[in-house]
């Protein structure tokens, strides 16, 4: 379907947004607020010896200064209890917050930093990933074996947690294969980068707490805030004004209890807002850099017997949400093909760089990249085309994955044939262009999530749900949803979202899952209203409820239109003047696994509703230079049923331009003290609209069980997976030459055209 | 801070005698001081709506460009794009549109980074800079005036208010061309500017180029009267190898001095190879970076 098909709806935050009217949380300020700011360590691993802020606090104009000493004694992280709102006796990152301080405006704030008496003794940083795991490393957590472990997290040393997937005997598949390929690939460590640096803001009425704030998961923020304060949660309120972009950056608990804390302690209402340097360097949301080495065998008709990989992915110094990660990576090091013999080993660890978390789809883009790239080289060892080969190994419908997981119906195939057949694959190109395939996977979540949705006496609908609107679309496609249940234009919906004081619970925008678990909640809300709309106008038109239809905004009688009467009378009419419905989204179960054994287990291992890709990316390499430019990008996306397609076509359109930014120009800089040296948006590169490429999308809808509404899978993370591996290849492809480190800078393929002596 | 927005260029004058610095544009100004590089000037004078600063005036042997003309009248004034093409290469691929909008010639002279883009096109034109001061007006060529990255011999008190450049001769064209890494909100990684005069057989009669990001200054590459008498292509050769052995880049986040060595000569070959071209009357669009589809463009 072609975006100019697409019914026209216009986004409810989407006028807001383009004329500035709509607020974000920065633009909020209170009566009396202060200005918060926030000490940092400076320096990437050291010890404490000094910290001394009662000259600060006696600063005129100075309401609160905060250190470890002032919070409650809790420990957090999800896999490994390893952090502490203010560092405690050691300092583990440049941007670890050691202090903070609410004072009447911001120079008096940094005033008081500069007042506070902090001294520490550096100690050698943990940087490299092999170091760190070699033996008499420096451990960057001395004490990891005191600390509170859950779920599945074997963790010794500088590993933070390990995790395997074995099936067959790929040893003995290795020795017997026709051909062995092995490759070893890097990935720089990259930001989500939201143009909106995040912003807190926190007001005291007695002991309840509202939170201001950039967040894409509510939820998650309050119940950080209860445990990191031990507050109950009624207690505690989080907001979410407008989101400027989070892409997973903004998941998580991130500074909300440090403001929460500041504004208890000042009593007044305190303001944190974000430079941009803080955005990058503060935040526990870091794309993980990876070091890769992966081996193939394949036999000379093209089958692939055995793949094994090791995957080493820098923790950073506190684990965030990165549990899962050594298991996810794993998973995209295989890839979506059926091969009998896999073994993968995939380490987290821990080094004194910021800590790596959720940046969409985390470690499908690198892993993906690594597998794609090397497959491409597997296909050229046997002389054969990278599509054709890649037909012939993925996994199908009925059949099984790398991991023992058997499917349902799936769309790869007829991606990879949709995407190739639309770049013009095959065909003559002008010189220094190349066309590149890749093809990806990514699961759906299974959480629960709730909606409540409130018809009015005039016909109007409330939806109050717990998702957010970080650019997912769930101001248009919930609304859409409720709509359809209740046979009312969805202009009659509003939306009640990004407000722990009014919805249920859900997981928010994280993992693909606003339509996939709250979307299921909001037809559920939504089917609640419409029984009652039916029993009311069964009563009126003497029917039976469930002969009665709802369209147009109104209750009819099937087969006879003419007895009907207006879906807003019946609210008006009902006994309270509107009519409620409370929505749950049941748990979706997660497909089970036979044959594989997985160590380690973070739920990766099964993909539930697993989603599928396949991008075929132009590029043209500059010979002098070795920049290359995306032309076009054509994508093919299996993500089930698609319900909005003017959202899911900006899903893939955004996911791609990130995912050009990753693969070309997206990569941190450290010195060798391990600080970023590119903390900031001229040095770190973004691109541009100006340098996005023709995308073209086209999409596989198959009705999918056990999944989101009408069939419909997640499709936020999925075109964030396969980009990075169709531009390695077309870079291949025009060059000749393979980089073997993301990002793909002008420099880096410069120096690898330089070496095959082709520049 | 105080901010006086200027009527007249006398008040300009007697401002900046004062102690205040000169703010046009103000996107070099306020976004170092955004990114802490230099605190903002308590005294400001606002010198953006003096229509005597913006006039691109010609005489039958200079053209005279007012330091308050913005990248955005650059690259599509008809004098700037015919006569003095190189300088609209380099305006076209400044920041963004906004910055275009705002953004002054004489703000990126007087910032006197060596990255600046409209540098090295004013250097192979020959421009020279007219500073003016409550004690009088004085002419600087451009090697005079920059002194290092960021500093220049302009005294605190001068404005500069226009650069003069000598009309070109017959046969000639200019061109600029940078090593980028995206098409927008970018600085040049290096860059090289070329003017080129043919003979009427097509072989070189004059050459000059200059180069961006490989020293403390814009510099013009030395030794090039032996390229007369040379075909534009090999021309072009010497250039590229004459850049990258004088050049004196260092290494840093963008790049590192091995690749610009490289890439500087790059860029010089096809300066060279552009300004010839439209020397012998072809016509390639402003920014030649788009048109030739040099780095990421």
């Amino acid at each position: 379907m072609a975006i100019t098909d697409v019914p026209a709806f216009v986004r409810a935050d989407g006028p807001d947004k383009v004329t500035g009217s709509g607020r974000y949380t920065a633009d909020i300020n209170l009566t009396g607020q202060l200005a918060a700011k926030f000490l940092y360590a400076g320096v990437s691993r050291g010890r404490i010896t000094k910290l001394d802020v009662e000259a600060a606090r006696a600063l005129p104009g100075v309401f609160a200064v905060l250190t470890d000493a002032d919070v409650p004694d809790v420990r957090y992280s999800y896999g490994l209890a390893d952090r502490t709102l203010f560092a405690r006796d050691e300092v583990r990152f440049e941007g670890e917050v050691v202090a903070a301080v609410a004072a009447i405006d911001e120079a008096t704030a940094t005033a008081a930093l500069d007042a506070i008496v902090y001294e520490v003794d550096e100690l050698p940083p943990v940087l490299d990933l092999e170091e760190a795991i070699a033996d008499g490393a420096p451990q960057v957590h001395a004490d990891i074996d005191s600390y509170e472990v859950t779920g599945d997290t074997p963790h010794w040393g500088n590993v933070a947690t390990h995790s395997t997937i074995e099936m067959g005997d790929a040893e003995a598949a290795l020795a017997k294969a026709d051909h062995v390929i092995t490759g070893r690939y890097i990935s720089d460590a990259s930001h989500a980068s939201p143009i909106e640096p995040r912003a807190v803001i926190a007001q005291w009425e007695g002991s309840r707490v509202t939170i201001w704030t950039s967040t894409q998961v509510p939820f998650d923020a309050r119940n950080g805030v209860c445990e990191t304060l031990e507050l109950p949660a009624s207690q505690v309120r989080i907001i979410g004004p407008h989101i400027g972009g989070g892409f997973g950056g903004k998941c998580g608990v991130h500074f909300e209890p440090h403001i929460a804390a500041l504004a208890r302690a000042a009593k007044r209402p305190v303001k944190l807002v974000f430079s941009r340097w803080e955005e990058f360097v503060a935040p526990d949301r870091r794309r993980e850099a990876m070091l890769i080495d992966v081996t193939t065998g394949v036999m000379n008709n093209g089958t692939i017997v055995a793949r094994t990989g090791t995957l080493l992915l820098d923790n950073g110094a506190y684990m965030a949400d990165s549990s899962f990660f050594p298991q996810a990576a794993a998973m995209h090091l295989i890839g979506p093909y059926a091969i009998e013999n896999v073994q993968m080993d995939g380490k987290l660890i821990y080094t004194n760089h910021q800590p790596s978390g959720s940046v969409r789809a985390p470690t499908a883009p690198q892993g993906c990249w690594a597998v794609e790239s090397h497959t491409d080289e597997v296909a050229s060892a046997i002389g054969m085309d990278p599509v054709e080969f890649r037909l012939k190994n993925i996994v199908k419908t009925g059949g099984v994955g790398p991991a023992g997981q058997t499917y349902d119906e799936i769309g790869l195939d007829q991606c990879l044939t949709l995407a190739t057949e639309s770049a013009g694959w095959g065909q003559a190109l002008p010189e220094n262009e190349g066309l590149g395939v890749s093809i990806g996977w990514w699961p759906s979540f299974a959480e629960s999530a709730g909606a409540y949705a409130k018809m009015h006496g005039d016909g109007s609908v409330q939806v109050i749900t717990g998702a957010a609107e970080c650019g997912t679309g769930s101001v248009m496609t919930l609304r859409m949803l409720a709509a359809d249940e209740l046979g009312i234009a969805e202009e009659s919906v509003e939306l009640i979202y990004q407000d722990t004081g009014a919805a249920p619970a859900g997981p928010g925008a994280s993992g693909s899952m606003t339509l996939f678990n709250h979307g299921r909640a909001v037809e559920n809300a939504a089917r609640e209203v419409a029984k009652q709309l039916k029993e009311l106008a069964a009563a009126e038109l003497e029917a039976s409820p469930d002969d009665i239809v709802l369209s147009d905004g109104n209750a009819s009688v099937a087969g006879t239109p003419t007895k009907a009467v207006p879906i807003a009378e019946l609210a008006a009419a009902s006994e309270t003047g509107e009519i409620l419905g409370n929505g749950t989204a049941e748990v979706r179960e997660w497909p089970e696994l036979k044959g594989s054994s997985c160590g380690g287990e973070q739920g990766f291992s099964s993909f539930l509703a697993p989603q599928f890709s396949c991008h075929v990316a132009r590029v043209r390499v500059d010979p002098g230079t070795g920049v290359a430019r995306v032309l076009e990008v054509h994508a093919a996306h299996d993500s089930g049923t698609i319900i909005n397609p003017m959202a899911a076509h900006g899903q893939v359109e955004g996911g791609i331009l990130m995912g050009v930014g990753q693969a070309l120009t997206e990569g941190t800089r450290y010195d060798e003290e391990g600080r970023q040296q590119n903390a900031g948006l001229l040095e770190y590169k973004l691109q541009t609209i100006a340098d996005a490429p023709t995308v073209t999308t086209q999409f596989v809808e198959i009705y999918t069980e056990n999944a989101g509404p009408r069939g419909a899978k997640g499709l936020a993370e999925a075109p964030n997976v396969a980009t990075c591996g169709a531009i390695s290849n077309a870079i291949t492809a025009a060059t000749g030459a393979r980089v073997k480190q993301l990002p793909m800078t002008g420099e880096r393929v410069w120096t690898a055209l330089d070496e095959q002596g082709q520049s | 801070m105080t901010l006086t927005i200027a009527t007249s260029l006398d008040q300009v004058l007697a401002g900046l005698a004062a102690g205040a610095r000169p703010i046009a544009g103000g996107t070099d100004l306020v976004v170092g001081a955004r990114q802490r590089k230099a605190s903002m000037p308590e005294t400001l004078v606002a010198i953006d709506r003096l229509e005597e600063l913006a006039q691109i005036d010609a005489d039958k042997t200079h053209t005279s460009i007012g330091s308050g003309v913005t990248h955005a009248r650059l690259m599509t004034n008809e004098v700037v794009v015919n006569n003095f093409t190189a300088i609209a290469d380099a305006a076209a691929l400044v920041g963004s549109p906004a910055t275009r909008n705002v953004g002054t010639l004489g703000g990126n002279v007087m910032n006197g980074s060596p990255a600046m883009d409209t540098g090295a096109p004013l250097v192979v034109l020959g421009a020279v800079v007219e500073l003016a001061s409550v004690e009088g007006n004085r002419t600087l060529s451009l090697d005079e005036l920059w002194m290092g990255p960021g500093t220049t011999s302009a005294r605190s008190h001068e404005l500069c208010t226009a650069l003069v450049i000598p009309n070109p001769e017959e046969r000639s064209g200019s061109a600029y061309v940078r090593l980028e890494y995206r098409r927008a909100m970018e600085i040049a990684v290096v860059g090289a500017a070329a003017n080129i005069v043919l003979d009427g057989d097509g072989s070189v009669a004059s050459a000059r180029v200059a180069l961006t990001a490989v020293a403390p200054t814009i510099v013009e590459v030395e030794g090039l009267d032996d390229l007369a008498g040379l075909s534009p292509t090999e021309a072009a050769t010497r250039a590229e190898a004459a850049s990258a052995e004088q050049a004196t880049p260092i290494s840093d986040l963008r790049a590192s001095d091995r690749y610009r060595r490289h890439t500087i000569g790059v860029m010089a070959r096809r300066a060279v190879d552009a300004a010839a071209r439209r020397a012998a009357g072809e016509e390639i669009a402003v920014p030649v970076n788009r048109a030739l589809g040099i780095g990421a463009s």
